[in-house]
């Protein structure tokens, strides 16, 4: 019988023991993967997120984008970078907040986004709104408007139906006429938040519905390059010193430097927490195990098992209890994450297309490799009891005792 | 209504240099300089230096620094190192007033009030609200909308620990069987002696307490230890005086109230098999 046969008989003679011993590694196993998961999963969500749009450089006033910085000339610097040879298309955004009259009750609050877009080359001329029409389509005309789902829902507004919006473009306080647009569309906006309803058009719709006191500032502007990301954000620099460009990769790189470090840090520290809590348990259940098997091991080496043989014992009842319980923690650590990650999204701001909790295979690899660690670090101590077992002073300590 | 206003106002330096114009007509207003701007650009006590509100210098103004400040943790600005200076509010506005302003006229963005009865901040905030159209009120306990987050990381913290919670259970109970059944001979022994179940079972848990109580105490202790490691690394991570781990007495508590009634269970829970069995079959070998 090999060693692997064994120790599986070994646990399967002490099926309670075994079974905890196996549900406690499937825990600590399911805590260890997510926080794997989470050390890298808003970067990996937040790339994803930027290069879903097709849109490689963002234009911005401050260090990133969302800062409340505006960038001033909006419309003439998104021109002059569309006169860049590496640029396809550049798309102005500017934000306001609006309040949406409704039948009955209290008016929806809501972020209504205008673009605009600039192109010399002929792929980049249409407009290309970051935004994903589920139903209608997109929104052309300047009295014309995409909603979310959540303003179709709670309002039950659909496409084509007019809708009577008082918007504030340059401070939340103005008090500005009601204007009526017509809605043609639905869409998925995808850094849209979770406490947040959106509402988008063009930015000559924007301009109606504030009033026209929008100024020539805008919050962003989206650039598509040809294919050199780096060398268009470097070329928008120069030719705008004064503007902030960076390819989409240098922004997760800024906000993997502030605002994600806190989910690595703890993910690193709850990570060595995990993996300790499970090293030292794995060693005291396979010692106290051993210790309550020592007579039975001295006679198996009295019958010819060499001391090898019952390392190998050892070793093996270490990789089943915690292969077992590592394979029963991907399928829990999933279902943690998933509920985590919905706690997590709970915080104002956080697009709801973001996740914290990414699978990667990389984070599997390392979630193995931990494992594999944990089981024969947390086997060391119990082999070293039994490869120096004396066999006859055991087995007279057994009959006496 | 007897009120003490005061005003707070922080800027970011767009630009900043040392002087090199030493002497000087007028003595330049003081400013206050964040601990980590002055340390980044080894600013000092006395020393005169320009602010401008933009790269190229516009309207740049001498100022001398006053002091050096610590800033006040920011948990909203984690991994964001504050390099800001405090100026007074009068100079700010006029660096800031665009051409054509009229002093007077410029726009602050808050304006922090202290009320002689704190308790009247509602009542207080209405009637601004009331009398100044165009300026929003709030008290102070409700315009704290930057706790949110937080709240969002005590209920994942909370989620985490639960799950500790549950393997630690399940890991526990494993040990308490493996231990109960080593010490099945003594049970079947006391069984035999005349010993009821019930005062075997007592025994079981008190021994159970005293273990539990005692893995608590050195629980508290470790992490009383951890505490500071945490606080030393995380605040040298982000260069904050921000304290991220505090063991308070209701934590403590709460940690003694799950983990020894947890312990002592799991003892009484995995003993109880063994005692339902005859003392014979537990005493024989």
């Amino acid at each position: 019988m090999t060693a692997l046969g064994f120790a599986w008989r070994s646990l399967v003679r002490q099926p309670a023991r075994a079974a905890l011993g196996i549900l406690g590694v499937a825990a600590v196993g399911a805590l260890l993967f997510d926080m794997l998961m989470l050390s890298r999963g808003l970067i990996v969500s937040m790339q994803d997120l930027l290069d879903r749009g097709g849109w490689d450089v963002r234009v911005s006033a401050g260090d990133l984008p969302a800062s409340g910085l505006r960038v001033s000339n909006a419309l003439q610097t998104a021109d002059a970078i569309a006169t860049l040879p590496s640029v396809q298309a550049a798309l102005v955004i500017r934000g306001a907040s609006a309040e949406i009259d409704r039948a009955s009750g209290m008016p929806l609050k809501a972020a209504f986004q205008g673009v605009a877009t600039r192109s010399t080359d002929p792929a980049g001329s249409r407009l290309r709104a970051p935004w994903t029409i589920l139903r209608g389509r997109d929104a052309d005309a300047p009295d014309e408007v995409v909603i979310d789902e959540r303003i179709a829902s709670e309002s039950r507004i659909e496409p084509g139906n007019a809708i009577t919006m008082r918007a504030s473009c340059v401070a939340d306080l103005e008090a500005l006429p009601a204007t009526r647009l017509m809605v043609v569309g639905v869409a998925e906006f995808p850094f849209q938040t979770t406490n947040e309803s959106t509402v988008g058009g063009t930015l000559d719709a924007l301009k109606a519905a504030c009033g026209g006191n929008v100024g020539q500032e805008a919050d962003l502007i989206l650039v598509t390059s040809k294919g050199d990301a780096d060398g268009t954000a470097a070329a928008i620099r120069a030719q705008h010193p004064e503007v902030r460009a960076a390819t989409n990769s240098q922004v997760v790189g800024r906000l993997q430097q502030t605002g994600f470090t806190y989910f690595r840090q703890i993910s690193s520290v709850l990570t060595t927490v995990t993996v300790s809590f499970a090293v030292l348990l794995i060693t005291v259940l396979l010692t106290v195990s051993v210790n309550q098997r020592l007579g039975e091991i001295a006679a198996l080496r009295a019958l010819g098992f060499s001391r090898m043989r019952v390392v190998k014992d050892v070793l093996s009842e270490s990789a089943l209890i915690v292969g077992i319980g590592g394979l029963l923690s991907l399928p829990l650590g999933l279902l943690l994450a998933s509920g985590l990650d919905r706690i997590l999204k709970g915080m104002p701001g956080i697009p709801v297309a973001l996740h914290f909790f990414v699978f990667e295979t990389g984070a599997l690899g390392v979630h193995v490799a931990l494992l594999v660690a944990t089981a024969i670090i947390a086997a060391l101590y119990p082999m070293r009891i039994v490869s120096r077992l004396p066999i006859a002073a055991t087995l007279r300590d057994e009959v006496i005792g | 209504m007897k009120l003490a206003t005061l005003i707070r106002l922080m800027a970011v330096a767009g630009w900043l240099w040392p002087s090199a114009a030493a002497a000087q007509e007028t003595t330049p207003p003081v400013i206050l300089v964040s601990r980590q701007l002055a340390e980044s650009e080894g600013l000092e006590v006395g020393s005169v230096i320009r602010l401008a509100t933009d790269a190229s210098g516009t309207r740049a103004r001498e100022f001398r620094i006053g002091g050096i400040y610590e800033p006040t943790p920011d948990p909203a600005r984690l991994g964001q190192v504050p390099r800001s200076v405090r100026l007074h509010l009068p100079e700010l506005l006029e660096m800031t007033r665009p051409v054509g302003v009229p002093p007077g006229a410029e726009y602050i963005a808050s304006v922090n009030v202290a009320l002689v009865d704190p308790n009247d901040a509602p009542q207080f905030a209405k009637d601004v609200n009331a009398r100044l159209p165009g300026v929003l009120a709030r008290p102070s306990g409700e315009a704290a909308g930057s706790a949110g987050p937080f709240r969002v990381l005590e209920r994942f913290h909370l989620a985490i620990a639960v799950v500790t919670i549950v393997a630690a259970t399940v890991f526990l109970l494993a040990l308490t069987i493996m231990l109960v059944d080593e010490r099945r001979e003594t049970v079947g022994v006391l069984r035999l002696i005349g010993l009821p179940v019930r005062r075997i079972l007592a025994q079981i848990l008190l021994e159970g307490l005293m273990v539990a109580g005692a893995g608590a105490v050195f629980g508290l202790v470790l992490a009383v230890l951890s505490e500071q490691l945490i606080n030393q690394f995380f605040q040298w991570r982000y260069d904050t005086a921000l304290v991220f781990v505090r063991v308070t007495r209701d934590v403590a508590l709460t940690c003694v109230s799950i983990a020894v009634p947890l312990g002592a269970s799991a003892t009484v829970v995995a003993s109880w098999a063994l005692l339902r069995r005859g003392g014979l079959r537990l005493a024989r070998r």
